[in-house]
């Protein structure tokens, strides 16, 4: 454990509070959510990929004893309002959206589209329900790829689109294109491909709708990563005002992007329950969230290259094709923050960017953990094939590409300062845990002997929040808070964070009892209730600078009315009085203690002529001056040339996330970032078949990591020159999952370099390898 | 069958399984199911003393057997030494995959009480967690062999 500041909390590993319920079975997720007369709701979903649907039959379903509705999309049409997703209402969708109901009606789009819906008295007579139901299909060509729906042949996945292009061809340049590929010594050509994966929280989606009784309100338990997104979005679908929705969260099983609240069987079932005035709950299976949830990451670049003979990269120039699957919502952010972040940390002075988005039969593509993450394996890929042909080494070309830290801060060519970040001393520092010569030496004798070990290192930044931008209001919007004092001394905290892993609920409470100046202990953290929190939601690594910004300055400001009623109370001025260890004190006159809890009480009282709710504050925090966080990786691995194995020997990571308010909570998350970056090349597929088939269904197609998959994950922490006078905290969730797959396919390409292997690919499970040693050893 | 000490009873459907019985009709809900084939473990419970999926058994087969659950390996609503050593480690973020990690190293330490980290990693690879990459969850148990050493 880290122990930094003994005075303070902030800094210091403190045992999560969310802990104790967790490890005895006492938490409460969504399926253990149960109501009176609760109905279990099961989905009947599509075998085809692409099909018209001529006739659903639900008569002997209904008919089935247990069995209380079962509603097709054509029922569900009429109890709801079209609309975009709410994800694409919150992030836009870039490009001209198309029209479709909650369920199927006229087509089904992808293996595993929702057609119609079971209400039945349990979960196992819902599904006997489902295989009652009677559908006819009429089969159509599946779009089954990308280069199918560029195709203007291919059948339309949406009519009212007229092709499968969603977001047509745009093209942006930014710096002197085609002056930095007349300069170039050399100009190199790339294809690579980054294959779909997805999210698979161990708890998959679910929700508990209970009509309100008179009230006409909703009362909605789900598993969300934001309280009103989905109160607003189950509002918008059932024609109400989001005051008329009360949505619940407990313990979110994980997520990682996914977990909206309201996806088209969650607002399904929201209808259903509403009509039938009757509690419904619905738990996804494991097979339909493999299914049907939603995927990630399908994407393809073409890329040309222009450096200088030494190796500096003078321009890039990048077209991108994204999948984005049936009912599109990634369409117009993906690309766009792709083009963003592809400088990444160095100085490229000149980026062409091109991208076109097309729908396809098969799962939408969701936000996934650094949903921008294809532009750092690119753009690591790209470096280390051109430090190849170069003959340099990676770290050598990293190191001549970094930008500089400069007053005024370095701009990227897409327009953003990098201001405070560390890559070079990253870099540097990742090398010498990794000690580069020492393992080439290793390298070069173990090879002899017919061992094939590699070394990898790549280096990202994430936006999290950011820097912020002259002139602008903030950088990611505004995060409010509610604090309260109430007369037993606990300071509570109101967060739309929804914490689903992060821990918020202990490093919410470290920051608050720092500088409150109470016990950890005294500090309470509310999530998970749309009445009760302000809108907020946990996701794009915002939580650090934004929630914890807003914990610190609420914080303040409470404190600052606390010592204001204190001061009349002890008869003192505030500006002499302090709070430490949960009690106000004169300085410099420790027995004139008054415990916290007594000034709030006091202030209940009405004494000082003041409502009993005034020791609460409203507090925001636009962000501060913000910052990158950001980091470079190192991976060393074993390939076995016979087997196709891939053994990860040693991971390093030299991180700088700003100020670690809890060392041991950021390093679980650049752990669980990273194993899910290594599960993504080694074992990790969303494959469908050219039919569109799903092939993936199970915990047998799509392969997870395990503890012996795993290594140890050894982290160093830098700190960036702080920027804020106040909060430097940055986000940390993602980084581990953008920068991993490049660093292990990196590592693999250095141990197969006698064999001449190029890698263009981020999927690397053993047949794959063999295919590649073999096809190298023929061309090289 | 006996859960945690106690008898319980019940009549259910043949189909019907341990895991939904456990968490539906004695509202045990600390046994999570997370896939449904077997493959996961977070529904691992131990019966008669061997860990068991209980998505896979049916209630009827656990009938007149000895079940424990999450909610009976420590007494008094407390922590038990490996609960403690998990929290002490940061074992854990989300908590769905935790009961099936604790049932399943609980049941490992008391044939492997001094197990080091590849017997470790080798007992719990069966169980995912796609929070953690596992590294506090394997200290968390080597820390939990260590003080029960002392």
């Amino acid at each position: 454990m880290t122990q930094i500041a003994a005075q303070r909390y902030t800094g210091t590993s403190v045992k999560r509070s969310e802990d104790p319920r967790i490890l005895t079975g006492s938490g409460r997720y969504i399926d253990d959510v149960k109501l009176p007369g609760m109905l279990h709701a099961a989905f009947v979903r599509s075998p085809l990929a692409h099909g018209r649907v001529l006739a659903v039959d639900v008569s002997a379903a209904r008919a089935l004893p247990g069995v209380v509705a079962v509603l097709t999309g054509a029922d569900l049409d009429t109890m709801t309002v079209r609309g975009p997703d709410p994800m694409v209402t919150f992030i836009g969708l870039g490009g001209s959206g198309p029209d479709y109901s909650l369920l199927a009606t006229d087509k089904v789009r992808f293996v595993g589209d929702p057609v119609a819906v079971v209400i039945a008295e349990s979960r196992y007579l819902a599904e006997d329900g489902c295989e009652l139901v009677e559908i006819d299909y009429a089969d159509l060509p599946a779009v089954a790829d990308a280069a199918s729906a560029l195709d203007p042949g291919s059948p339309p996945v949406f009519a009212d689109l007229g092709s499968n292009i969603i977001v047509p061809r745009r093209r942006t340049e930014l710096g002197d294109v085609p002056g930095a590929f007349a300069a170039a010594d050399r100009i190199a050509e790339f294809h690579l491909d980054v294959h779909r994966h997805q999210n698979v929280p161990m708890e998959g989606r679910g929700i508990v709708v209970s009509p309100g009784a008179g009230s006409g309100q909703l009362t909605v338990h789900v598993a969300t990563q934001g309280v009103h997104v989905a109160r607003n979005g189950i509002a918008a679908c059932l024609g109400l005002e989001p005051e008329q929705v009360r949505v619940l969260a407990g313990d979110i099983g994980g997520s990682f992007g996914l977990k909206m609240g309201a996806s088209r069987e969650e607002l399904a079932v929201a209808a259903a329950a509403r009509a039938l005035g009757r509690p419904v709950k619905w738990i996804e299976d494991r097979s339909e969230h493999l299914t049907a949830s939603g995927q990630a990451r399908e994407e393809s670049f073409d890329v040309r290259a222009a450096v200088s003979g030494d190796g500096d990269l003078l321009g890039l120039d990048v077209a991108m094709v994204i999948d984005t699957g049936a009912y599109p919502v990634a369409a117009g952010i993906v690309p766009a923050t792709i083009q963003m972040m592809l400088p990444g940390p160095y100085t490229l002075p000149a980026l062409g960017f091109e991208s076109t988005a097309v729908t396809t039969n098969k799962a939408s593509y969701i936000s996934y953990r650094g949903p921008w993450a294809s532009e750092t394996f690119v753009r690591e890929r790209v470096l280390d094939l051109l430090a190849r042909d170069l003959g340099l080494d990676p770290l050598e070309i990293r190191l001549r590409n970094v930008a500089p830290r400069t007053s005024p801060p370095f701009m990227m060519v897409t327009g953003r300062p990098l201001i405070g970040v560390t890559t070079r001393e990253s870099l540097e520092l990742v090398a010498r845990m990794a000690d580069f010569p020492a393992f080439r030496r290793r390298q070069a004798a173990e090879r002899a002997r017919g061992r094939y070990l590699g070394i990898g290192v790549a280096t990202f930044i994430e936006p999290a929040p950011g820097p912020r931008m002259p002139g602008a209001p903030s950088v990611m919007g505004t995060e409010s808070m509610r604090l309260r004092l109430a007369g037993d001394g606990v300071l509570t905290l109101f967060t739309g964070q929804m914490p689903h892993g992060q821990g918020h609920q202990t490093t919410l409470a470290q920051i608050a009892a720092d500088e409150f100046g109470v016990p950890f202990e005294q500090v309470r953290v509310v999530v998970g209730d749309s009445d009760l929190v302000p809108a907020a939601m946990t996701g794009g690594s915002r939580s650090a600078t934004m929630a914890g910004g807003v914990t610190l300055h609420g914080a303040r400001q409470l404190k600052a009315k606390v010592l204001d009623f204190a001061a009349l109370l002890m008869e003192a001025s505030a500006v002499d009085l302090h709070i430490a260890g949960g009690q106000v004190v004169v300085r410099g006159d420790p027995d004139s203690a008054v415990t916290v809890a007594e000034v709030a009480r006091r202030a209940a009282s009405g004494l000082f002529g003041a409502a009993a709710d005034e020791l609460e504050v409203e507090a925001s925090f636009d962000g501060g001056e913000s910052g990158w966080s950001g980091g470079s990786h190192c991976a060393i691995v074993e390939v076995g040339v016979e087997t196709g194995i891939v053994r990860v020997e040693r991971y390093m990571v030299a991180e700088d996330c700003g100020e670690l308010i809890n060392p041991a909570v950021v390093e679980g998350q650049i752990r669980g970032g990273v194993a899910q970056g290594i599960g993504a090349v080694l074992l990790e597929r969303s494959a469908y078949d050219q039919d569109g088939n799903y092939q993936s269904g199970t915990f047998m197609d799509y392969l997870l990591p395990t503890a012996c998959e795993i290594p140890r994950i050894e982290i160093e922490h830098l700190e960036t020159v702080p920027l804020d006078p106040d909060v430097n905290f940055r986000g940390v969730g993602e980084g581990g999952m953008i920068v991993a797959p490049p660093t292990v396919v990196n590592a693999i390409e250095d141990a197969l370099a006698p064999f001449g292997v190029r890698i263009y690919e981020q999927h690397l499970p053993p047949a794959r390898i063999l295919e590649l040693i073999a096809a190298g050893g023929e061309t090289g | 069958m006996t859960v945690n000490g106690v008898r319980r009873g019940g009549s259910v459907e043949p189909r019907r399984t341990l895991a939904d019985f456990l968490r539906d009709d004695l509202e045990l809900t600390g046994t999570h199911v997370g896939c449904e084939h077997g493959v996961c473990g977070s529904c691992t419970v131990i019966v008669d003393g061997r860990t068991v999926r209980s998505c896979l058994m049916l209630a009827v087969q656990a009938a007149g057997r000895e079940v424990t659950t999450i909610e009976g390996v420590a007494s008094g609503g407390g922590l038990g030494p490996l609960q403690q050593a998990l929290q002490d480690s940061h074992g854990f973020q989300c908590g769905f995959c935790t009961p099936g990690f604790v049932m399943q190293a609980t049941a490992f330490l008391r044939t492997h009480p001094d197990a080091r980290e590849p017997e470790v990693r080798e007992a719990l690879s069966g169980n995912i967690c796609r929070c953690t990459g596992y590294q506090g969850i394997i200290d968390g148990v080597l820390l939990a062999v260590q003080r029960s050493q002392h």
